[in-house]
C-alpha cells in the first residue's frame, strides 16, 4: 500500500527570508554558576532570536539617549518654554542648520536620506550592511536639527539607528548573509518601537513597508526586538502612551459620515504634501554642491519666520498634538497650524536636513483633522463629537494617505493613544485617504524618494497590489479520464489511444497519483500479458499534487522533473480538476504580461 | 556584554539627569502659574501650566490647575475637556468633580452641575477633606437656591448645618443666611444663635438673628436681638426691623395675656390704619364710576370697611370678640390687597401685614 501524496501547501513553500538556515552552530562558553568552564551551543536560529532581544535592548537604550539628547539640545538652544523668545526662534534653526549641513556634507552623508529606504537598501542591496557611522551620524545631526526647531521627527532616524545597531552586531557575530539581511529590519522595528512607544505598529510598519512578508522566522525576531526595545524605553521614559485622549463614544452611526469627509480631505491634502516633497526635493538636490552647506540654514531661517507667528510648527510638536487632542484650539487655529506645519516640514525635508517625517505627519493630521471636525461641528451642530476625536482620527488619516501604510496607520493611532474606542472612524477615514492617495499618486512616497536617490528598491505596495497567478489560471482540463492503478494493460492502451496526451496520469484508490508515458505503455504491452495490472508496471514514483488556488510562483519549484502534474480538488485528492505542465505555466505568464 | 553595560550606564546617567531637570522645570513653571493665577492673570497662568505639563504630562495637579486657569479665563469647553480627561482617570476626585461642577454651572448645565457637586462632596480630597466637602456643599446649596430647587437645597442645608464644626462662625453665618433664603427661618435662627455664642456682641450677627426671628414669627426674640444689634452697630436696616418688630409687638390684638379693652384698642387702631392705607392706595378709584359697574378688589374692600365702620366702635369691640376678629380679618385682607396693588408697605402697615401672616388661618 502506498501513502497518499502529500499536497503542496503554501506553508511548505519557504519564502525568500524563511529559507531553512544551514545547521550552523555557534558555541557560547560560560561559567556563570559553577565557576567551571562550561560550554553550550545554540543553533543559528536560536542565537538569532536571542540576538533579536539584545538588539532590542541596544536599540531601546540608543533611542532613549537620542530622545533625551534632543530634549537637552532644545532646552539649551530654545529654552524651556513651549513658545521660545523671538530672537531664539529666528536664529537657532538657521544657526543649527549650518552646523548640521557641515556635518552631513563632510562626515555623515548617509544621514541625509530616509531611514526607511536606507534600511530597505541594506536588505535588498547591501546584504544587510548598515555602517555604524550612519548610526552616529543620524544621532548627532538629527538631535541638533530636531532640537533646534527644524520641523522633523525622531522616529525615522530611530528606525535607522536600530537597523545600524543590529547590522553592526550581526557583522561582529559573523552571521550568515541571510540572517544579516534580516537583522536590519529587526533593528528597524526595535528602533521604531522605542521611538513611538508602539511595538505593534513598529512590527506592522516593518512588515508592511520594509520586508513585505509575514515570514514566521522574521516575525518572531522582529516581535522580540520590538518588545524588548519598547520595554527598555518604557522603563526609562515611562509607560504612558504617547498621547492622552478623552474617551470617545460613537453616538450615532451617521457620525461616521463626518469622518468619511475627513478621510476625503485628508487624502487630498496628503496627496498635495507628497507632491510638494517630490517636486522640490530633487530640484534642491540638483543645485550646486556648495549650496547644500546652506540649504538647511536657509530652511531654518524661513522656519524661524513662520515660528514667530506659529511657534507650534517647529520641532516634532508632540505636546501640541496633545493639546489638539484635548480640543485646546479652535478650528481656525488648527487649520493654520496644519498648513504651517506642511510648510515648515516641507522646508526642512527638501533642504536635506536629517530627520523623520512621522511626527510631522501626525501633527499635520491632528491639526487638519481637528479643523475639519470643528468646521463640521460649526455647520452641523448635531455632530456630537468635539474637535479631539477628529484630531485623533486625522493623525491616522494623514499617516495612511502620506506614508501609504494603511494597516500600520490604524494600529499606530490606537497604540499611541491607548484608545480603542475610536477604531471605527479611524478605519473608515484611513481607508478613504489611502485610496485617494493611491488613485492620484501611483508610486508611494518612500518609493519615489528611493528613485530620487537612484535606488531601485522593491515597492512593498506594488508587491501587495500585484496580480497573483494561480494554478487555475494555467491548468488544462483533462481530455480523457485518467487511468486507474487497477486497470489492466489492455484497458490502459485502449484509453491511451483516445488521448492526445503523451503522458498519462494514473490514480491509485488511496488518492496517490503517478504517471506513465504512452511510449512506455506500448513497450510494456509488447513484453507483458494484457491482463497485467498497471500498478505492477509503474516505474515512476508518487507525483506531487497541486490545488487550483495555489500560487503559480510556488508551483515552479515542484514541476521540475515532471512532464505533467495533477491538479486535484481540496475536497478530495482523487477528484482531478486539471493537469498542469511547464509549458502551461509559461503560457499563463506570457498571457498575463 | 561590555558595550551593553556601557550603554546602559550612559542611558541611566542621561535619563536621571534629564528627569531631574524635568522635575525642576515642572516646579518652576507650576509656581509661576500659581503666582499668575493668584495675580488674576489666568491666560499667563495657562501658558505657565502648559509649559509645566510639557515636562510632566501626567501630573494631575498641574492638569487641574491648567483647567482652573482655563476656567478663570472663560475658556469653558477647553477647561471641560481637560477636566473630563482627569475625571476619567480619577472619577472619585473631589477637586476634579468640583471644578467640573463649576464648568457645568457656567455652561448652564444644571443637572450635570448638581451631579458633579454631589460627587465632589462624597469624593476624595487630598487636603482637609472635611472642610473641602463642607465648602462644596455650601456651593451646592447656593446653586440649588439660585435655581429655585428649594426642597433639594433644604435637604443639603440640613446636612450642612449638622456638619458645622464648633466655632466656625463664617460657616454658621453663611448657612444661616442660606437657611433663611430656603424658607427655614427657625433653623436659621438656631445657626445665628450658635454664632452669637461665639461672640454675643457682634452687631451683624445680632441683626441676622433678629431678622431670622422676625421671619420665624418670634417678634419678642426679634426685638431683643435687634435692640442689641442697634446698640452694637448703627444700621438703618436693623433700626427699621426693630421698629417693625416693636410695631408688631405693640399692635397685635391677639397677643396672649391682653385684656379685652387692650385688644379692642389695638383692633380699632389697626382698623383705622387699614382704612387709611386703603384710601391712599385706591385714591379716586375707591368707588365705582357709575352704578352697576363691577367692583374691583379694592372697591369691594372699601365697601366692606364702610359697612363695618358703624359697628367698629371701641365699646362694641371691647364687648364682642367676634367683631374684633371680623375687623382684624378685614384689616389683613386690606393690607394684603394693597401690598399686591401698591407695593410693600412700611411702618404700621408692614406690622399689620406681618401680624396677619403670623395668625394666618389661626386667629384665636
Amino acid at each position: 500500500m502506498s501513502e497518499p501524496n502529500a499536497p503542496i501547501g503554501e506553508s511548505q513553500v519557504p519564502g525568500p527570508t524563511a529559507a531553512p538556515s544551514p545547521p550552523a552552530e555557534n558555541e557560547i562558553t560560560g561559567n556563570w554558576l559553577t565557576g567551571r568552564p562550561r560550554s553550550f551551543t545554540l543553533s543559528e536560529g536560536n542565537l538569532f532570536l536571542l540576538l533579536a532581544v539584545i538588539i532590542g535592548l541596544f536599540s531601546g537604550m540608543a533611542v532613549v539617549c537620542f530622545r533625551i539628547t534632543i530634549e537637552w539640545v532644545r532646552l539649551a538652544l530654545l529654552g524651556s518654554a513651549l513658545a521660545p523668545s523671538h530672537i531664539r526662534v529666528l536664529l537657532v534653526p538657521a544657526g543649527a542648520g549650518l552646523v548640521v549641513a557641515f556635518l552631513v556634507q563632510r562626515f555623515f552623508r548617509a544621514a541625509r536620506s530616509s531611514g526607511v529606504n536606507q534600511t530597505k537598501a541594506a536588505v535588498y542591496v547591501f546584504d544587510g550592511h548598515v555602517p555604524f557611522r550612519t548610526v552616529i551620524g543620524k544621532f548627532v545631526t538629527c538631535s541638533l536639527a530636531i532640537g533646534s526647531g527644524q520641523s522633523l521627527g525622531p522616529e525615522d532616524p530611530s528606525l535607522q539607528m536600530g537597523a545600524g545597531i543590529a547590522s553592526t552586531l550581526g557583522r561582529r557575530l559573523k552571521l550568515s548573509r541571510d540572517k544579516l539581511r534580516l537583522l536590519a529590519p529587526v533593528g528597524a522595528a526595535a528602533g521604531l518601537a522605542a521611538a513611538f512607544n508602539a511595538p505593534i505598529s513598529a512590527v506592522l510598519f516593518v512588515i508592511e513597508e520594509v520586508i513585505g512578508t509575514w515570514s514566521a522566522s522574521a516575525l518572531g525576531a522582529i516581535v522580540l526586538a520590538a518588545v524588548s526595545s519598547a520595554v527598555v524605553m518604557r522603563s526609562f521614559l515611562g509607560s504612558e502612551p504617547m498621547f492622552r485622549v478623552p474617551a470617545y463614544t460613537l453616538a450615532h452611526p451617521a457620525e461616521l459620515l463626518s469622518y468619511a469627509v475627513l478621510g476625503v480631505v485628508g487624502g487630498f491634502l496628503s496627496l498635495a504634501f507628497t507632491k510638494i516633497i517630490v517636486f522640490f526635493r530633487p530640484r534642491l538636490r540638483g543645485l550646486p554642491e556648495w549650496t547644500h552647506y546652506f540649504q538647511p540654514a536657509a530652511a531654518g531661517l524661513l522656519i524661524g519666520f513662520v515660528g514667530l507667528r506659529v511657534p507650534q510648527s517647529m520641532g516634532a510638536g508632540y505636546s501640541f498634538i496633545d493639546q489638539a487632542l484635548h480640543s485646546q484650539y479652535t478650528w481656525e487655529i488648527l487649520a493654520v497650524l496644519g498648513f504651517a506645519k506642511i510648510l515648515t516640514t516641507s522646508l526642512s525635508f527638501v533642504s536635506g536636513t536629517p530627520g523623520g517625517m512621522f511626527a510631522p505627519t501626525l501633527f499635520i493630521g491632528a491639526m487638519i483633522g481637528g479643523s475639519i471636525g470643528g468646521l463640521e461641528h460649526h455647520f452641523f451642530p448635531q455632530i456630537n463629537a468635539s474637535v479631539g476625536p477628529f484630531a485623533l482620527v486625522g493623525m491616522g488619516t494623514f499617516f495612511a494617505g502620506f506614508l501609504r501604510v494603511p494597516i500600520t496607520s490604524v494600529f499606530m493611532v490606537l497604540e499611541t493613544t491607548g484608545n480603542y474606542s475610536i477604531v471605527l472612524p479611524v478605519m473608515i477615514s484611513n481607508t478613504i485617504a489611502y485610496l485617494i492617495s493611491r488613485k492620484y499618486q501611483d508610486v508611494a512616497l518612500f518609493d519615489l524618494l528611493a528613485r530620487q536617490d537612484d535606488l531601485e528598491l522593491p515597492s512593498m505596495e506594488e508587491q501587495r497590489e500585484q496580480v497573483v497567478l494561480r494554478v487555475e489560471d494555467a491548468m488544462r482540463k483533462p481530455d480523457v479520464a485518467s487511468l486507474q492503478a487497477g486497470d489492466t494493460l489492455a484497458r490502459a492502451l485502449e484509453i491511451a489511444e483516445t488521448s492526445p496526451e503523451e503522458i498519462l496520469l494514473v490514480r491509485f484508490p488511496t488518492g496517490r497519483w503517478a504517471s506513465i508515458s504512452r511510449k512506455e505503455l506500448s513497450a510494456k504491452a509488447g513484453e507483458l500479458p494484457n491482463s497485467t495490472l498497471l500498478r505492477e508496471i509503474l516505474s515512476t514514483g508518487r507525483l506531487p499534487v497541486l490545488h487550483p488556488d495555489q500560487r503559480l510562483d510556488d508551483v515552479l519549484r515542484y514541476i521540475q522533473g515532471h512532464e505533467v502534474l495533477p491538479v486535484v480538488s481540496r475536497a478530495g485528492s482523487r477528484m482531478l480538476e486539471g493537469v498542469l505542465s511547464l509549458p502551461d505555466v509559461l503560457a499563463a505568464y506570457q498571457k498575463s504580461t | 556584554m561590555i558595550p551593553l553595560g556601557l550603554l546602559f550606564a550612559l542611558t541611566v546617567a542621561l535619563a536621571r539627569s534629564y528627569h531631574t531637570r524635568e522635575d525642576a522645570l515642572v516646579r518652576q513653571w507650576f509656581q509661576a502659574g500659581n503666582r499668575d493665577l493668584s495675580a488674576g492673570q489666568p491666560r499667563q497662568a495657562f501658558e505657565d501650566f502648559r509649559n509645566a505639563l510639557a515636562y510632566d504630562p501626567e501630573n494631575r495637579l498641574v492638569q487641574l490647575r491648567l483647567a482652573e486657569a482655563l476656567l478663570a479665563d472663560g475658556q469653558l469647553s477647553e477647561a471641560r475637556s481637560y477636566l473630563v480627561t482627569l475625571w476619567e482617570r480619577a472619577p472619585g476626585s473631589g477637586e476634579v468633580n468640583s471644578d467640573l461642577a463649576h464648568v457645568s454651572v457656567r455652561i448652564g448645565d444644571g443637572d450635570d452641575a448638581a451631579r458633579y457637586f454631589q460627587a465632589a462632596i462624597y469624593g476624595s480630597w487630598e487636603t482637609d477633606p472635611a472642610r473641602q466637602r463642607r465648602n462644596v456643599r455650601l456651593e451646592l446649596c447656593e446653586f440649588l437656591l439660585a435655581r429655585n430647587r428649594t426642597e433639594d437645597a433644604q435637604a443639603e442645608l440640613a446636612a450642612l448645618a449638622a456638619d458645622i464644626p464648633p466655632g466656625d462662625a463664617g460657616l454658621l453665618e453663611k448657612t444661616g443666611r442660606l437657611l433663611l433664603q430656603a424658607g427655614r427661618p427657625a433653623r436659621a435662627l438656631a445657626e445665628f444663635e450658635a454664632e452669637l455664642r461665639i461672640n454675643p456682641r457682634q452687631g451683624q450677627w445680632l441683626e441676622d438673628a433678629g431678622n431670622a426671628a422676625m421671619a420665624a414669627g418670634d417678634y419678642a426674640k426679634a426685638e431683643t436681638y435687634l435692640a442689641r444689634a442697634v446698640r452694637e452697630h448703627s444700621s438703618e436696616q436693623a433700626e427699621q426691623l426693630l421698629a417693625t418688630a416693636r410695631d408688631v409687638m405693640s399692635g397685635d390684638p391677639f397677643q396672649p395675656g391682653l385684656s379685652d379693652q387692650e385688644q379692642a384698642r389695638r383692633t380699632s387702631r389697626a382698623f383705622n390704619q387699614g382704612q387709611v392705607r386703603l384710601q391712599k392706595c385706591a385714591g379716586g378709584d375707591a368707588a365705582p364710576a357709575y352704578p352697576g359697574q363691577s367692583l374691583t378688589d379694592l372697591q369691594s374692600l372699601n365697601r366692606d370697611a364702610q359697612g363695618l365702620r358703624e359697628r367698629a366702635t371701641l365699646r362694641l369691640l371691647t364687648r364682642d370678640p367676634e367683631l374684633r376678629k371680623e375687623a382684624m380679618q378685614l384689616v389683613f385682607r386690606i393690607e394684603t390687597a394693597t401690598a399686591n396693588s401698591c407695593g410693600q408697605p412700611s411702618g404700621m402697615d408692614r406690622a399689620l401685614l406681618l401680624i396677619g401672616q403670623r395668625h394666618e388661618g389661626n386667629i384665636p
